[in-house]
This record gives C-alpha cells, structure tokens and sequence, in this order.
C-alpha cells in the first residue's frame, strides 16, 4: 500500500504535465492548416518574420523600456534571426507589451510601431532597444529615433506616434499575453506542433538554439 | 490525545513532503526549458549540466515528496531532501552575494528575487526539514527490538515526565 502511495503522485503528474503546458494557439497568428504556404512567401505584418509555413513559431513579448528585453533583443535576437528565421526554421513575431510601471514605454512602442507602417520597424526598434538607458531617464524618444530616420520618414512617424495613441495590434498583443497568463517581459513563447510553451524571462543564445534544434527535429 | 515527538516529525514530515509535491509539480507544469533558464542564472553549473538536471530535479522533487508523504525510508529521505534544499540556499546564497538576478523558479517561474524575504522563507524550509531529518533519526534510534520507540511508549505512559525524542 505504501508503495502504491510512493507511485500514485508520479502517476497522476505524468498524466497532467503535458496539458498544463500547452494553452490554445492564437487564432489570429495560426498558419492556416488547409492552405499550403509556398517557402517563398514571405510574411508582410511588420511584426512577423520569416517563411509562414515554418516549423517552429516563436513569439517574443517585449516592453521597450525593460532591460532583459533589451538584452534579448540585441544578444539573442541576431544570432536566432541569422540561423533560423532566415533559414525559414522559424517564424517569429515580435508582440509588445508596454508594462504599467513604465514610464515611456509606452511612447517608445508608438515610435517603433509607426515606423512599421512605413517600412522602417527592424530600424527604429533596433534604435530604441540599443539607446533604451539615454531615453529611459529623459523620455525623450523622439531625439534617438530621429537619429536613424530621414526628414520626410521622422515626421510621418512623428505625425502617428503624436498622443502615445497605441495601435490595435499592441491591445491584440496584451490581450494575448493576459491569455499567455503573462507575468514578467520578456516572455517568449514557443509553438511546435500545435503546442503553446510560455517561457518568461531572457535566456542565453546558446539554450535557446538547443530547444528550438530539439523541438526541430521532433 | 497530547502531541509527542512522533506527531510533530509525523506533522513536519508531511509538510515537507507537501513543499517538495508542490515544487516538482510546479515545475513539471511548465516546459523544462524554464527550469533550465532558472538554473542557468545562477551561473555556477556548465552549461552541459543544465538541460539534465532541469529534466530530472522536478522528478526527484515528487519521488522524494511521495516517500516522505508515504513515511517510507523517511528519515533517509528526509536527509536526502535536507541536503537538496541546503544546496540550493548554498546556491542562492552565491548568487545573491554576486548580486545576480536570478528566479529561483523553486515553485516554478515568477517567485519572488533573491532577497532576505526570499531567504527567510526558504531558511525555514531547509530547517524544517533538518528537524524532520533530525527527530526522525533520534525516533528510529530510541526504537525497541520489538519495533515500539521509547518515545511513543513514553507519551502512553500515563505519567506526565516531559517527553524527549
């Protein structure tokens, strides 16, 4: 009987584990099943890259204004862009999540969002992440992104970015990541045949790289 | 009925083994690649460790928590599990006099940072278990031949001499 006991744990958290570790993928992001994406078709949200049709998606949640995300996005995200997402591996999409305790995150993810609308999203998010300690104690985005863009660029995104008025796609971005039962950014969630795995916090290239070959090779 | 030494390792014992339960399957609950992220941050394993020990320490949680629960080998498991949560403080301990960030991911990811919060609450689990290791060593050495401990016979004397385990 005490034996039976010792196993009955085991027994029912080995039946439990893999369906807490997956919730519903998101409908709005999901490769559609019955269409057959060609490798050359390149995604056309500015928030996407990489083949539609890719083995593995991974959605990086990210507040402009937190220093881990910055990490990321400049230690992690290049290698992971050059050996997967360009080699059509991965899909990834960037999801923003501006944090309340923020102060100008806020206005930095109108900036990078309305460069998007223009063509100019890896550029400006690039700046933002890059110059994130000068802006973070002034607020003063629009100095470090008018560093990068040209006359005519600067003031349209100017012009959309004015009122820190965020777009649609960052209250779809938050409602997911209340969903993805977000607590902390950066957040980075892994899809791999049909399975949603939320995994907060930043992480070394070289653990990511590991997870992403053996969700690959599955 | 009066509480004894047997009780309060009995009570002890369970609460550890609900604290490992909980712990493992917190971390169970989660990809493995999380745990890995949170040993990670502790910067002290090579890298080559991580990936096994985030797939077998969860497991090695609930196997120890379902002997203790079940009182099988306690007092050896008990010691087991001392020395486990010793380990980790030792860890944090490091990191946090390096004063890197880390999430324990002790009952799985987003707990609280390293601090003396942090320390408290884990301090007085690793010396709930020491205790739970310690009571249950001195039972078993005050045990009889015929498998009744000194201390239980003691408690159903109906003397009132304190009892000591």
């Amino acid at each position: 009987m005490r034996y039976f006991l010792l196993l009955l744990p085991c027994l029912m958290l080995s039946s439990q584990t893999p369906l807490s570790a997956q919730t519903p993928a998101p409908a709005k992001k999901a490769v559609p099943a019955a269409a057959k994406p060609t490798p050359s078709v390149m995604l056309r949200n500015f928030k996407e890259s990489g083949m539609a049709n890719a083995p593995v998606q991974i959605e990086i949640y990210t507040d402009y204004e937190c220093p881990a995300c910055r990490d990321l996005y400049l230690t992690v995200l290049p290698s992971l862009n050059r050996e997967y997402v360009n080699t059509g591996k991965v899909k990834l999409l960037h999801r923003d999540f501006p944090l309340q305790q923020h102060l100008y995150s806020k206005k930095a993810t109108a900036y990078a969002n309305a460069a998007g609308t223009i063509g100019k999203y890896d550029l400006v998010a690039q700046q933002i992440f890059q110059t994130q300690p000068e802006w973070a104690q002034s607020g003063n985005v629009d100095a470090v992104v008018a560093k990068v863009l040209a006359g005519a660029d600067l003031e349209k995104v100017r012009g959309m970015a004015k009122g820190e008025v965020l777009d649609d796609s960052v209250a779809a971005d938050v409602a997911m990541g209340e969903k993805d039962n977000l607590r902390q950014t950066p957040t980075i969630v892994i899809i791999a045949k049909g399975k949603r795995e939320v995994i907060s916090g930043g992480m070394p290239y070289s653990i990511l790289k590991s997870y992403i070959d053996k969700k690959l090779a599955q | 009925m009066r509480l004894n030494a047997r009780h309060l390792v009995l009570v002890g014992r369970l609460a550890v083994a609900g604290i490992l339960l909980y712990s493992g399957y917190s971390k169970l609950s989660e990809p493995w690649l999380q745990f890995e992220i949170s040993l990670e941050s502790f910067k002290i394993l090579p890298e080559s460790w991580l990936e096994p020990l985030a797939r077998t320490v969860p497991w090695c949680e609930v196997a120890l928590g379902a002997a203790l629960l079940t009182g099988v080998f306690a007092r050896w498991f008990s010691l087991i599990a001392t020395l486990m949560l010793a380990v980790f403080m030792g860890a944090a301990a490091q990191a946090y006099y390096r004063g890197l960030q880390v999430d324990c991911g002790c009952f799985g990811s987003g707990g609280d940072p390293l601090g003396p919060k942090w320390f408290a609450e884990h301090g007085a689990m690793t010396l709930l278990a020491l205790a739970v290791t310690v009571g249950a060593f001195m039972l078993a050495r005050t045990r009889t031949p015929s498998g009744t401990s000194r201390a239980s016979k003691v408690s159903s004397d109906a003397t009132t001499q304190p009892e000591i385990a």
